[in-house]
């Protein structure tokens, strides 16, 4: 990654667009922007970006499309941006590849916060040694030792709940869809069976968050999936 | 070949008959011949027409008049002397014979006719019950699909055709194939239109098997087809008519969104354009508190917009019907907590008591719609009630339903409110008193009902009560068991 990392922003709407520009090379990006699809796609291959922001309402092709055909060669990380109501079509993307969405109108902490997780991820994808040690507020979940710790106590996690918790923690930061995290846990026969994240996300806010009515740690995504949040 | 063979056997049945008359005509001369000289020749001919009554009473007019000339022939050729000739000599037996001919023919003929007659009133019968079946099943029917099978069934039931095919203009046409044999492959025997004063609706066409279409059966079924045809149209303008009354109501209505709308569109707006300016012309310095003040207003008032525009999204789509609830096995604590979580900045004023039995059992429910329903319930909540009151959330199963409270220690509503807030735009209060697109109470009400169940509102003793009920099977089966899990590793 170069000292100034590149985004591509893909959106036809010209006042997204302007936006977008200004904040984030307010920030220390590279910005780049398409209004269609297909460009993106082309400048997408000719000067690959470190992160693209896909709208996925864009006038000449569906965004799920450019999602999953930009997936079939680069593993860049895309963040999506869509209407409020746009669940099935945020699940679609995201099952399609995409790393996270963001819901117009959002705020720029937002947009900002997505866009470093999603480098983070990259970066660690491209080689780098994952953290095995995990930091949430007073929680430690170390991933090498199977530990979770509040403090100094050992928390005792059934070995479903531990698997879904390490999954989440070494993504944290990210969205992850229902069938993603379905798949990855009960593997794909269960893929359809959201009640069982249901019960197991209450069991695990009961023993990680201080106030299980208002978890801190394990966010709920409504429609889409769940979101751990570390330090 | 099936047809074929009908062929002959009604031809067996009609020509059978005469072979029966002649039959019986020749039993009865026998009986006369051996009986010829104890009986008087005028009692004969008498008796002759015991017989000849018979068959035409049985076998129509045909046989009857056949056998009075046959049996003119066997009276005059064996009982008339001399015998075993057709000649005659007494002038009596002269006389005796043209008023047996006479006699037995106009006896033939007249009950024949009343036989032919009788027949003919019970068909009509037959024909005036099947009218009325079907007009009477047409009647009830407001469908065109519904219309179309009745149809299809008394067709069948009067003409035992071998295929039926009943197309309709701009629709699709519905067949109905009653035998094996493939019948398509000819031109239909019959093909009636169906026709109304507006234009030809459709067309019947019939396979039969049996050799014709008799032409009272025609004219039946041509009665049939126009009074089904008659159903249709009615049907239609029905139809027409309530899509017309629909589109008038949607007008008015959008009249009033429009009005209600854009002042609420208008005050956000207004928020925003004063604070963005003031901060672009220096009316204020950056750094002041006021600055700070003027940001948050534009943060504040940029939200609430969003809320309005995504209640009126909810609100189209719940009036076209495209508000779908994807229902999946849901608890009910992990969307409250969800909806608190997120208000938390709005209800610091209130305190919030949330009542949800550990125990309570999955809801089938759309996640993201149910959290709409809590956030539209509580902020009309926080609206109305006295700062520094409770506000309760309560869920329990009752049966086979959920039922969820939401009460706070507001003002109580006048009866008369109680079923008309969740109408649109309904206000208890003046408009200008009170925030809000006048939506909210109404998409909760287009959620729940989407969900299966019902809600209401309700004065308590202490204030206000929301209670909503919501069904706890999805799609007949209660919630599924989960897999086991492995012990602590």
């Amino acid at each position: 990654m170069s000292a100034e990392p590149h985004i591509l922003v893909i959106d036809d709407e010209p006042q997204i667009q302007r936006a977008i520009r200004t904040i984030l090379t307010e920030r220390g990006f590279k910005v780049t922007t398409a209004s269609k699809g297909e460009d993106g796609m082309t400048f997408a291959a000719a000067n690959p970006p470190d992160l693209i922001i896909l709208d996925l309402g864009l006038p000449d092709m569906d965004g799920i499309e450019v999602c999953a055909r930009l997936r079939e060669w680069t593993q860049t990380p895309i963040i999506i941006l869509s209407a409020r109501d746009g669940e099935r079509d945020k699940v679609a993307a995201l099952d399609r590849g995409a790393d996270d969405y963001l819901t117009k109108p959002f705020g720029i902490e937002e947009l900002l916060a997505r866009v470093r997780v999603a480098l983070r991820h990259s970066a660690n994808r491209a080689g780098t040694q994952p953290n095995k040690m995990i930091r949430a507020g007073d929680l430690t979940i170390d991933l090498a030792w199977h530990l979770i710790k509040r403090g100094e106590t050992e928390i005792k996690l059934t070995g479903t709940e531990y698997k879904l918790l390490a999954y989440l923690a070494s993504n944290h930061g990210r969205v992850l869809t229902h069938q993603n995290i379905l798949v990855n846990i009960w593997g794909p026969a269960d893929a359809d069976h959201t009640e069982y994240l249901r019960v197991y996300m209450r069991q695990l806010r009961k023993k990680l968050e201080i106030d299980p009515e208002r978890p801190k740690y394990i966010l709920t995504e409504p429609g889409i999936g769940y979101r751990f949040i570390a330090d | 070949m099936k047809s074929a063979d009908m062929r002959i056997s009604y031809l067996i049945s009609r020509s059978s008959r005469y072979v029966f008359t002649i039959g019986w005509i020749a039993l009865v001369t026998a009986l006369f011949v051996v009986l010829r000289d104890e009986l008087d020749t005028t009692l004969i001919a008498l008796l002759y027409l015991i017989p000849l009554g018979l068959i035409s009473a049985y076998w129509g007019m045909g046989p009857g008049v056949g056998g009075a000339l046959l049996t003119f022939l066997t009276f005059n050729y064996f009982f008339i002397r001399p015998y075993y000739t057709l000649a005659v000599h007494r002038l009596t037996d002269m006389v005796i014979l043209a008023i047996f001919l006479v006699v037995a023919v106009a006896i033939s003929r007249l009950v024949g006719r009343l036989q032919a007659s009788l027949l003919a009133a019970t068909a009509r019968e037959r024909e005036v019950t099947q009218l009325y079946a079907l007009s009477s099943a047409l009647s009830a029917s407001q469908d065109e699909n519904e219309i179309v099978e009745i149809l299809a069934n008394q067709i069948q039931e009067i003409s035992h055709a071998g295929r039926l095919e009943i197309d309709l203009a701009g629709s699709n046409s519905f067949s109905l194939p009653l035998s094996s044999a493939n019948l398509t492959e000819r031109p239909p025997e019959l093909a009636i239109p169906m026709q109304t004063a507006r234009g030809l609706l459709g067309e019947i066409r019939l396979w039969k098997t049996t050799p014709s279409i008799r032409p009272e059966e025609q004219r039946l079924l041509e009665t049939l087809a126009s009074q089904a045809a008659l159903a249709l149209e009615r049907a239609r303008l029905r139809q027409t008519e309530s899509r017309a009354k629909i589109l008038e109501e949607s007008d008015q209505l959008k009249s009033i969104l429009l009005s209600s709308v854009s002042h609420e569109l208008r005050t956000p707006l207004s928020t925003i354009k004063a604070a963005a300016s003031s901060l672009r012309g220096h009316a204020v310095s950056w750094d002041s508190p006021a600055s700070a003040e003027l940001i948050s207003a534009i943060d504040d008032e940029a939200d609430h917009l969003n809320i309005l525009v995504g209640n009126l999204l909810d609100m189209s789509r719940i009036e076209s019907g495209a508000l779908k609830p994807k229902r999946e096995w849901n608890i009910l604590s992990e969307i409250v907590a969800s909806v608190l979580t997120r208000m938390r900045y709005v209800s610091d004023e209130h305190t919030l008591e949330v009542d949800l039995p550990e125990n309570l059992p999955f809801v089938p429910v759309d996640y993201v719609q149910m959290e709409q329903v809590f956030t539209n319930l509580l902020s009309n909540s926080l609206k109305y009630a006295p700062i520094h009151t409770n506000i309760q959330i309560q869920a329990r199963a009752e049966g086979q339903a959920i039922c969820i409270r939401v009460s706070n220690q507001g003002p109580q509503v006048p009866p008369e409110h109680l079923e008309r807030i969740f109408d649109k735009f309904y206000r208890v209060t003046a408009a200008d008193r009170v925030t809000g697109t006048g939506l909210g109470l109404s998409i909760c009400k287009g959620i729940v009902e989407a969900h299966g169940g019902r809600i209401w509102a309700e004065n308590i003793p202490d204030g206000f009560a929301f209670v909503f009920t919501l069904p706890r099977l999805l799609d007949g089966a209660p919630p599924p068991q989960l897999p086991m899990d492995p012990e602590v590793e």
